[in-house]
Order: C-alpha cells, then structure tokens, then sequence
C-alpha cells in the first residue's frame, strides 16, 4: 500500500483576535502561532496504522513557506516515512489551483498512490475541497467526512461517511482512491517535541511549487477581507467573577431552570 | 439563457431544508433555476423553482459523486450548459461539490454565506479563519463555478412564483468504483440531551478529560444535563450522543449555557432555536458572541469553580 497524506499547517485562529491589514487585502497573521491544521492529525494517524497494517510506505506532502517543514516532520515523527514539501511564499487560497499543483506533483514526480488521504478542511480557509478537486482532477473515486476505515483488501475499501444528526452510510470504493478524513475518526498519537526535532535528520524533498504550476490557473480571486459585521450580539454580562456568577444565576432562575 | 444547477439532497427519502439555500441564492443572483434529484415525489417543488429535473437513480445511487459526474454529462446534453452548480453544503454537498469541479475544470467555493453585486462584479463570501473573517471571492473567468451554500443564511425572494415544468433526467450507466451499501443509526444512550430544559455545554476550552468532572458537577448543581461541542466528543472526553451541532443533535433548552464553545456554524445550527443562549469564553471575539442572548468573557475553569462554590453554599 502506497498511502499520501496532504498536509497543511494553518495559523492557528480559535483564540486570536484578528486584524485586517494591507488596506482590507489580508489578516495579520505575524503573531499567530501555527500548528498542523487538526483534520490533516488524524489523517496522518490514519494513514500510519494502515500502513502499518497492509506494509508498503507513508508518505506526507505539504504546501506552503519553509515552516510547513514542520507539518512533514511531524508527520514522520508520527510514523510516516517520506516527506515532500511544495514551497511558495504565495498565499494560494485557490483549492481548484492547489489541487492541480498536487495533481502535477504526483504526475511529474511518479508517485504513484493506492490511497490518499486528506483532512476533512482546512482550519485556515475552510475550504474542504482541495481533495475532492485532486480526485475530480484524477478521475479517480473520492469520499468525503470519513469516520471510519472498515476494511481494505481485494483492491477495495469499506469505509463510513459521517452524514447528519447522528447518521453514518457505509460505502465501498475501488482503490486507488482519495478519502478526506472527518476528526474523530481515531485517536492521533502524541508526538514529543524531541520526535519533532529528530525527524529532521530524516531526508525530506523540498520542491518549488513553481515548477509545478503547469495548467494550474486561480480561478478565484479573493478581493477583500472582513470582520463579519456584528449581528445584534450579546448583552454582556460584567463586572467581577461574583458579579459574573450572580448574573448568570439570575437569567437561570428568571429561566425556571434553576431554582 | 443560462441556468443554475441546484443537486438537491434527499436523506431516507426526504427533501432536506439545506437545498433551499441555493435555490434562494441562484435567485438573488437571478438565474433560471432547475432543481435535480433522485427518484421521488416533489409536489412541493411547484412554483419555487423553473424545472424539477428528476434523475432515474435511487437515492443511494444519487448520491454518490461518481455517478453525479455522469448524470451532470447527460444533463448538460439535455438541457444545456449551466452558469452555476449549486449544492447544499451538507454531508452530500461537500462530498460531490469539489470533485464535479475537478472533473469539470471549474473554479469551486465552498460554504457560500453571502453575496453581493457592485462596481467588482459579483462576489461570494465565505468565512475564513474560525469564522472570524469573512473572505470576498471573485470569479476570475466569469460566472462559472460550482458552489456549496450554507444553510439558512438566504431569505427567500419575495413572491418568485415560476411555473415549475417537470422533466425527467436521461439515464446513466453508474460508476461502478463507488457503491452505497446502508445507512446506519447512531446507538441510543442512556442520556438524550434533546429533552433537557437546561443544557451545560463544555467545548475545545475544556482542555483536558480530567477537566470533565468539574462541569459534571456544575450541571448536577444547577439541576443540568451536561452536553458538548464536537472538539470534546472526537476525543472521547464525552459520549458521541452529547454532542451538539449538525452531525450531532439539534437541541431546543430553555437556557443553553455554553462554555469554552467557540461557536463554530455547524454547532450554531445545533442550538441556534434556544430559548436563552448564555456563553462563556476567554476570547471577546469568538464567534459565538454573535449569537448568544448573554456573554460573559471569563476563563471557563475560574467561571465553573466560583460558581461550584456559590452553589454549595446555597445548599
């Protein structure tokens, strides 16, 4: 089994305040900490127990500035075996261009994959296509919001789409294919910083995206950042932690949820 | 005149509410809209929409992207080339939106929460970056493209009343390397959440397992039912059937308090109904301040603590 794990390492958003730079053109991302985009975790997770399971070899690909390094030394350290990084200090936000750099990659580099394994989306741009777009562009079979891996033999695959409220479908694919992974799926296991670093010492290639860039056109042009404009919002409840407390205990009891 | 292309998702039979986003959408950008979907009746299709277009193929058969790509071929054949494809951004949106694109060589936005036309041309939005920005895209080769919209975000065009013409798609032979094979029920818990008049939700700012029994016993405190938001149920910190958002349960409680939710629109849509949404979050700008009726910016540990001790003392 040849497995490819896509890769991104995102800023890391959740708990940052933003701010719009570059006269409404980009966000200001210099002292946002980045990390490996958490849907791209359980992929990699995914993609070291099949392998270690069906043998043959993992790989981990990543696009991005130098830094995304870390993601395939993360990668490897997690158990994968060989890194590819697609340097551009371009901000390709396009998921149909950055499918056909991958696509170009995988074509002019010969590798060759019975599986390829993306997260579900990416945290940055949340996009969730850049798999499906590689599979379109391959013609090969894709399915998305994968939380399960059933079974792989026979040049198959049993896999389980999480649908909504609660319900799953179970599909079966001919390989090779491409799967984009839901979180959950398992437990992605911990990496030490030192596992991190060592991995270093493991070969890496290190490409330029521009040489890859061959019929891979943006066709999306992203004209202006915002902050949303604020909806009605939250009657802030202030003051210190009692004043906090009190206030929340009242709109409980006001409630008769809590008496 | 070109059209757009609404493929409509149907689960166990049912028209889903989420198809009606692209529809209005394909509306506001005013566009003839053709609706297709698998075998069925669709009466209540009539008057919203130009053509039900409705494919030979079950709805297991349908929803499937490789079979979809197929149907598309033989639609366009029929019908003409559309200016736009519209999916729901769903489960079966996400699933068949992006390889259509990939086959067919067009551009894709995903998540299409807003739109608007001006001196730039049309533009889409999106939300980026934990939905804190939202991002203006343009098309840069004209209104061409396949676009997943989200749900509930596109009021309906007053009184578009259309004369609903139904026509039937032409048959394929299906894509054999892709085949549905059942659907499959989450089990039943000991809890349902759904029945809770006050629901203490903890989320990613939980941390930790070992942080669980604390709001464990707030919930017990305050006469509760503890559920959660997706960071915490994919870590097995709590059971899958206390999760709140779209791939969870959809929850209606007197009082939703929620903490260390960031408020993701997938949990959004899980609890927007509440009566009373009380959140609390360290970060002044998440997303969930939006919605919530109270907010208060705490760090949700000192919060729970405080509280826990308030409570007792009451007792």
């Amino acid at each position: 089994m040849e497995v490819v794990v896509l890769a991104k390492w995102v800023p890391t958003t959740q708990e940052e305040e933003l701010k719009i730079i570059d006269e409404g053109r980009s966000v200001d991302l210099e002292e946002v900490p980045f990390r490996m985009n958490e849907w791209d975790t359980y992929a990699i997770e995914e993609a070291v127990r099949i392998v270690k399971e069906h043998g043959g070899v993992g790989w981990v690909i990543s696009m991005g500035s130098e830094d995304a390094d870390t993601a395939l030394r993360r990668g490897i350290a997690m158990g994968l075996e060989r890194g590819v990084l697609l340097e551009t200090e371009e901000d390709l936000i396009d998921p149909f261009q950055r499918a056909f750099i991958f696509k170009n990659l995988l074509q002019k580099k010969g590798i060759k994959f019975d599986l390829l394994l993306t997260g579900g989306q990416a945290e940055d741009d949340e996009f969730a296509s850049t798999g499906g777009v590689l599979a379109g562009l391959l013609e090969v079979p894709y399915a998305s919001m994968v939380i399960g891996i059933e079974e792989i033999s026979g040049g198959e695959i049993t896999l389980l789409r999480e649908l909504e409220g609660g319900l799953m479908e179970r599909v079966k694919m001919a390989l090779p294919a491409v799967v984009s992974i839901q979180t959950g799926i398992n437990e992605p296991r911990y990496v030490s910083v030192t596992g991190v670093l060592s991995a270093a010492k493991k070969e890496r290639d290190f490409l330029s995206a521009a040489d890859f860039m061959e019929g891979a056109k943006g066709l999306l042009q992203l004209i202006r950042v915002e902050i949303p404009p604020p909806k009605e919002g939250a009657e802030i409840i202030g003051g210190d932690l009692d004043g906090k407390v009190s206030g929340i205990l009242n709109i409980l009891k006001e409630k008769g949820v809590y008496k | 005149m070109s059209y757009s292309l609404i493929i409509a998702e149907t689960r166990k039979g049912e028209f889903q509410e989420g198809n009606f986003d692209p529809l209005y959408l394909s509306d506001i950008v005013g566009l003839p809209s053709y609706i297709l979907l698998p075998e069925g009746e669709y009466g209540i299709l009539r008057g919203s929409c130009d053509k039900v277009i409705v494919a030979p193929l079950k709805e297991g058969e349908f929803l499937n992207p490789l079979n979809i790509i197929r149907l598309l071929e033989r639609t366009f054949q029929a019908f003409g080339e559309p200016s736009a494809i519209l999916l729901p951004h769903c489960s079966f949106g996400i699933d068949v939106a992006p390889y259509v694109a990939g086959r067919l060589g067009w551009p894709i936005i995903t998540d299409i929460s807003g739109f608007c036309r001006g001196e730039e041309g049309e533009i889409f939005i999106k939300t980026l970056y934990s939905e804190k920005i939202n991002g203006h895209f343009r098309l840069k080769e004209g209104m061409r493209f396949v676009g997943t919209v989200r749900k509930g975000v596109f009021p309906k065009v007053a009184e578009v009343v259309k004369e609903t013409l139904f026509e039937e798609a032409p048959s394929i032979e299906k894509d054999p390397r892709r085949d549905f094979i059942e659907y499959i029920e989450e089990e039943i818990e000991d809890v349902d959440i759904t029945k809770a008049d006050l629901l203490v939700s903890v989320g990613r700012g939980v941390k930790e397992k070992g942080n669980i029994p604390l709001f464990e016993e707030l919930a017990a405190l305050l006469g509760g039912v503890l559920s959660c938001s997706r960071p915490v149920a994919d870590r097995a910190w709590l059971p899958k059937a206390r999760q709140v958002g779209t791939s969870g349960k959809t929850v209606r409680p007197k009082v939703y308090f929620a903490l260390g939710i960031s408020g993701a629109f997938q949990h959004i849509a899980g609890m927007k109904d509440s009566d009373v949404i009380i959140a609390v979050n360290k970060d002044p700008s998440a997303p969930i301040f939006q919605y919530a009726h109270y907010g208060v910016v705490e760090d949700m540990h000192r919060l729970a603590q405080k509280m826990i001790e308030n409570l007792r003392d009451q007792k």
